[in-house]
């Protein structure tokens, strides 16, 4: 019997401990290896989906090749701005 | 043949082959190592729970690791708002953890090495955000694409970039894995390859890079994993808490 309320103590001791942490580690590490693995992947991606988009749609109004250069530019800015997006919510948290 | 790094890649076929229509539903490598992960997923987590004991033994010990793991990422990244999608994230964690754990195993097939099994998971996970943000917040969804402080001038070019920067997440998402994933496991099968050719006098230095590489394979498995549910739930965390 004591042993088990002693185990009772030891456990609310450390659940306490537990949530102190866990609010001390929300406002500090959040998710930075999770955001810094997603910049380099993202700026490609972007390039890659702006010109997709541009060779179906030159394909659609017949007009090659001059969407799928304009998409080109337009990729490779979006990619910009997914890491600036990225870089910025990066910031925030800390 | 056996020194062909790309060797480890090819899907076979297991057993018969089965046609529905033009598409060929047969049973591959590829399947066997899905439903050898999937039930060893199972099969870990329901002997980590059967016993309730209040000191855990390792296997529930483990079980309860990965739980607290998976929920404090998502109340960490997407909020309270998230909880509903715990089952779903987690059960994305496990399977991909799995696939390139299982794919470490000589001898084994890395499910995950391959773009079609990534990007299906992805899209998915794409077409369920979307739908997602969609059902929360009806047509005010789609104010993701037009951040407000524009100019209007500017606007129709800055929504045309948002939608693509929108569309390129499953294809980065999809190809991080995969890209990881292939090229770890090329290059573990290259310095094998160094080790034969080199014989007993040479072979010792790539086989020592190959111990190394083989250690650092074993963190790129977890890595990737972490980074495809923390990314889904990041996603999640746009779709559910709309603010630009």
């Amino acid at each position: 019997m004591d042993n088990n309320k002693s185990f009772k103590t030891r456990l609310e001791i450390e659940k306490s401990k537990i949530n102190k942490q866990s609010i001390r580690d929300d406002k500090e590490r959040g998710s930075f290896i999770g955001f810094a693995l997603k910049l380099g992947t993202e700026f490609v991606a972007a390039v890659v989906v702006g010109t997709i988009i541009g060779f179906i749609l030159d394909g659609w109004f017949d007009t090659k090749p001059w969407l799928i250069i304009i998409f080109f530019f337009l990729g490779a800015a979006a990619g910009m701005s997914n890491i600036v997006k990225t870089a910025k919510k990066m910031q925030e948290k800390n | 043949m056996a020194t062909n790094p790309m060797h480890q890649f090819i899907v076979h076929r297991i057993g018969p082959e089965i046609k529905l229509g033009n598409i060929d539903l047969s049973f591959t490598n590829s399947s066997l190592f899905m439903l050898i992960s999937a039930i060893s997923i199972c099969a870990f987590l329901f002997l980590g729970t059967k016993e309730k004991k209040l000191i855990p033994g390792k296997l529930q010990l483990l079980s309860e690791l990965f739980y607290n793991f998976i929920a404090k990422m998502i109340s960490d990244t997407a909020g309270s708002k998230a909880k509903p999608y715990f089952p779903f994230i987690f059960s994305l964690f496990m399977f991909v953890l799995f696939c390139n754990m299982i794919g470490m195993l000589p001898y084994s097939f890395t499910v995950t090495s391959h773009i079609i099994v990534t990007l299906l998971l992805a899209i998915f996970i794409f077409i369920a955000v979307t739908v997602i943000g969609f059902m929360k917040h009806g047509f005010g969804y789609l104010k993701l694409f037009v951040p407000s402080g524009v100019p209007a001038l500017l606007l129709p070019l800055i929504t045309v970039i948002e939608i693509i920067s929108y569309l390129s997440r499953p294809v980065s998402l999809s190809v991080r894995l995969f890209a990881n994933m292939m090229a770890g496991h090329t290059m573990l099968k290259v310095f094998g390859g160094f080790v034969i050719s080199l014989g007993l006098l040479g072979g010792w230095l790539p086989l020592g890079f190959s111990v190394a590489l083989t250690g650092l394979e074993i963190l790129v498995a977890f890595l990737q994993a972490y980074v495809f549910a923390i990314l889904t739930c990041i996603y999640l965390n746009d779709a559910l808490n709309l603010h630009h």
